[in-house]
């Protein structure tokens, strides 16, 4: 349907947009100050929240063994692709970082390292970040690459596995090592740096703020080398998700997109792209830096000092949220379903049935079009975003910022033609 | 929240009843009555292989909701031999490679006695040799003409809806009778495609029309005009089977090249299932005709079984779902998947089926069906089971969009779709 949509004005007026930004910001030196306000306190709560956590994941994991086969009947991959990769980013993209506290892993660390009576770690923090960079490529790959990610019984025993491993590891290092480590725990604190609220630990006590979106970003140090890799990870997965399901890149490969083969038999060749595009993702924000006489031409990536390219966090989170914007309100809807009746065993919990889910909206051209203008809302807001965050981080003219203004741009207008091209998806 | 559904009864609950209803008659009767009325009534297991993700989703979707539909109606009335029936539900993900393993995993972890409901063909084409290997039946709802043509083996067959020769066939006759003897084809450049276009120029060549033009697409295409530029004026009739998402623009930019004065066109609802044809975008279509298996919209000459089947499986009288009338199900095609199920239910009748000792006997049942009336059990219409073959023969319908809407002016009769066999299973060992 989106096809009927003349969506070439949109993605151009997009691009034009970026790029006003860029003169308008670098000529007339017009920049927002990002501003915070403390807004309440109050003192901090402890492990409980994430015993909570826990107690969840092992409902679910019960959901997944035992419950409905269906992809779109169970709790489990509904919650993990679903709740989790899609809707929580969006709440932390709002409200800040919700998932630290639920995450499944502190409480049990703490008490196993108690009941262990240990203490100090193994040096695994010496690899900083790295580990986290392996998580999100592994989760990535399991939802966009391997052949299927919603078997319940399969994600199960993924999800249970890296929980094990995750909590393994954590006992060895220690509770810290999970805010290094652990890959949505970095996730989700680098998707709530563009949030317009965010608590902060001063003390014993939570302090809550609330400021203009990007304003946590101006305060944050420089990203170190593992943090580059993650956030131009986090880039390319959803560039590679879109990509890959387009008939551009099915063509690319000559396999007829209307006799789609299946997943299984573009694992290879799918493994192989989604490497291509983290690299090549990698080379363009970094040679865009240094093109800009900034970040990497400062010295080596492993320095670990590269303002600008904080300015790429808010692009990740909006492109993450618009591409799985039909996502979210699909499966979505089945997420209700799932809840009414989590074992298929005919309950009603929240009075609803079977046929409850419905997708009319996808072939009425108003929703149609209501959902391609807030995708491109989205994205333009998050590059002017990032515009202007990459001029007031790095102080400087046209000469300084017209590299990665030339890529937004370029960005911008991909990331666009990319909900709008022909897909499978 | 609720809709005009009704409460929706899941298989379980289904089944919770019947087997309440036999543990009271246990209860009153003793020990060992119990244990007999435990036995001879447990639940008969059919595997589904669901295109529940993947590109087939759309599909899957309204077929899941077809057999649901049908499950609950063959167990309100008795169920198989008496035994409560249960369908298991396994998604594919429209994955060929998966088609196997979904296959083995209904058999051989969950018990189900046979496989049924696959739709896309490169899902069928993989799974059949692995049927064929476990000695399972596997019936499927696809349209493929491999069936027929002899590819597949002696426990594929396709009892529920007509391939795509027999529908060529069937309509031929309208096409080069009433709308015009010089005929362009326009369609995908691949297997699909080159099915209608192989069946219609044969059908053209026995009638004495003539193909003027063919006029294959690239499927990765996105703008069509240039191609309507080679379409000769001569041409009477355009017969079109785009799929796929460009085939919204494909009509708009062939409405856009003609404007009002065009030749006759004649397409499969296949390129529309699951659209809402009454749009703006659309509206060139107008005064068209189309292919449908089933009638999306209700006829005034509607016959009793279509009207309780299609209230049965949750769709208005403009084939979209009743909870939502935005979303238009896939009617044209997903009967199939309810006369399969009753096809399985007379096979396993027929075979006196007790457990996957006479799976061969069920197949052997299916095989010696051959007229199958006008029913509940066939609410699309009679057929005619060839059991050489495997596959089913049946009624056509061809409709013209009038105000927006889908009108029948013709149905074929079940003669109409028949060719010569092109193989015999019966022949060929288990």
């Amino acid at each position: 349907m989106i096809l009927l949509l003349d969506t070439t004005p949109a993605i151009a007026g997009a691009a034009l947009a970026v790029a006003a930004t860029v003169l308008l910001g670098a000529w007339a030196g017009w920049v927002p100050q990002f501003r915070a306000w403390r807004l309440a306190s109050w003192p901090g709560t402890g492990a409980w929240p994430s015993w909570a956590g826990f107690a969840a994941l092992v409902f679910l994991l019960s959901v997944g063994r035992f419950g409905p086969h269906d992809p779109l009947g169970n709790l489990l991959p509904l919650t993990v692709w679903t709740v989790i990769w899609v809707a929580m980013t969006a709440a932390a993209a709002l409200l800040g970082d919700i998932w630290r506290p639920i995450a499944p892993w502190r409480g049990p660390v703490r008490l196993a390292r108690r009941l262990l009576r240990r203490r100090g770690g193994v040096g695994l923090s010496r690899l900083g970040h790295w580990p986290a960079v392996a998580g999100l490529f592994a989760i990535a790959w399991y939802e966009l690459i391997s052949p299927a990610p919603s078997d319940p019984a399969g994600l199960a025993r993924m999800v249970a596995l890296y929980w094990a491993l995750i909590f393994a590891l954590a006992v060895l290092e220690g509770e810290d090592w999970l805010d290094r480590g652990e890959a949505l725990t970095l996730y989700f604190r680098l998707t709530a740096k563009i949030a317009p609220l965010w608590r902060r630990r001063e003390g014993t006590r939570q302090v809550l703020h609330i400021g203009v979106p990007g304003a946590q970003i101006v305060a944050m140090a420089p990203l170190a080398a593992a943090e580059v890799a993650f956030v131009t990870l986090m880039l390319a997965i959803v560039s590679f998700d879109g990509l890959s399901e387009t008939f551009f890149w099915l063509g690319q490969l000559g396999v007829n997109p209307l006799e789609y083969p299946g997943r299984t038999a573009l694992m290879g060749v799918n493994s192989a792209g989604l490497l291509a595009a983290w690299a090549l993702t990698t080379a363009l924000i970094l040679g865009a830096l240094a093109a800009s006489g900034h970040g990497a031409a400062r010295g080596p990536v492993g320095g670990g000092r590269a303002p600008l390219l904080l300015g790429f966090l808010p692009i990740a989170t909006a492109y993450h949220i618009s591409h799985y914007l039909v996502t979210l309100l699909t499966r979505g809807q089945y997420v209700f379903t799932g809840l009414n009746d989590p074992f298929e065993r005919g309950w009603s919990l929240l009075g609803i049935n079977d046929h409850w889910a419905s997708f009319g909206f996808l072939s009425d051209p108003r929703d149609v079009m209501l959902i391609w203008s807030a995708q491109v809302a989205l994205i333009v807001a998050a590059h002017v975003l990032a515009v202007l965050l990459a001029l007031r981080l790095v102080p400087g003219g046209l000469r300084t910022h017209l590299p990665v203004g030339l890529l937004m741009v370029g960005y911008t207008a991909f990331g666009l033609w990319l909900l709008a091209t022909p897909s499978i998806g | 929240m609720t809709n005009n559904l009704g409460p929706f009864t899941t298989r379980r609950r289904v089944l919770g009843g019947l087997a309440a209803t036999g543990a009271t008659a246990g209860l009153a009767t003793g020990l060992g009555t119990r244990f007999a009325q435990a036995q001879s009534s447990a639940p008969l297991k059919l595997g589904f292989q669901l295109h529940r993700t993947g590109i087939g989703a759309a599909y899957g979707r309204w077929y899941e909701r077809t057999t649901k539909a049908a499950l609950k109606a063959v167990n309100e009335a008795g169920g198989i031999n008496g035994r409560p029936v249960e369908v298991i539900f396994e998604d594919d993900g429209t994955d060929a490679a998966r088609g196997p393993q979904v296959l083995d995993k209904l058999i051989n972890q969950e018990g189900c006695e046979l496989v049924f409901g696959p739709l896309f063909s490169n899902v069928v084409m993989a799974t059949a040799p692995r049927a064929a290997e476990l000695k399972i039946p596997y019936l499927v709802c696809s349209e493929t003409h491999s069936v027929a043509a002899g590819k597949l083996n002696r426990w594929t067959m396709q009892p529920g809806i007509t391939d795509v020769k027999s529908q060529v066939r069937a309509v031929a006759p309208f096409i080069f009778d009433t709308l015009g003897k010089k005929v362009t084809m326009i369609y995908p450049d691949y297997a699909f495609g080159y099915d209608h276009r192989d069946f219609l120029t044969q059908a053209a060549k026995e009638a004495g029309a003539e193909i003027v033009k063919l006029l294959p697409i690239p499927v990765t295409e996105t703008s069509f005009t240039r191609y309507f530029a080679q379409i000769p004026r001569s041409t009477e009739v355009i017969y079109h089977v785009m799929v796929g998402p460009g085939v919204l623009t494909f009509v708009k930019e062939l409405g856009e090249f003609y404007g009002s004065n065009h030749p006759k066109l004649f397409g499969f609802i296949d390129s529309l299932e699951a659209v809402n044809i009454d749009t703006p975008s659309l509206s060139f279509l107008e005064g068209t005709h189309f292919w449908e298996g089933d009638c999306r919209y209700a006829q005034p000459d509607e016959t009793e079984f279509d009207k309780a089947y299609r209230k049965a499986v949750g769709v208005n009288d403009q084939g979209a779902a009743i909870n939502d009338p935005k979303e238009i199900s896939t009617y044209a095609h997903m009967f199939s998947c309810w006369e399969t199920l009753y096809v399985i239910k007379a096979g396993m009748e027929a075979a006196d089926y007790k457990g996957p000792q006479d799976r061969q006997k069920f197949v052997e049942a299916v095989e010696a069906m051959s007229d199958m009336p006008a029913s509940m059990q066939h609410p699309q219409g009679a057929k005619r089971f060839n059991g050489k073959t495997h596959q089913v023969f049946g009624h056509q319908n061809i409709s013209q969009v009038k105000d927006g809407r889908l009108v029948r002016i013709e149905r074929t009769s079940i003669d109409a779709g028949l060719y010569p066999d092109e193989t015999d299973y019966t022949k060929m060992s288990f």
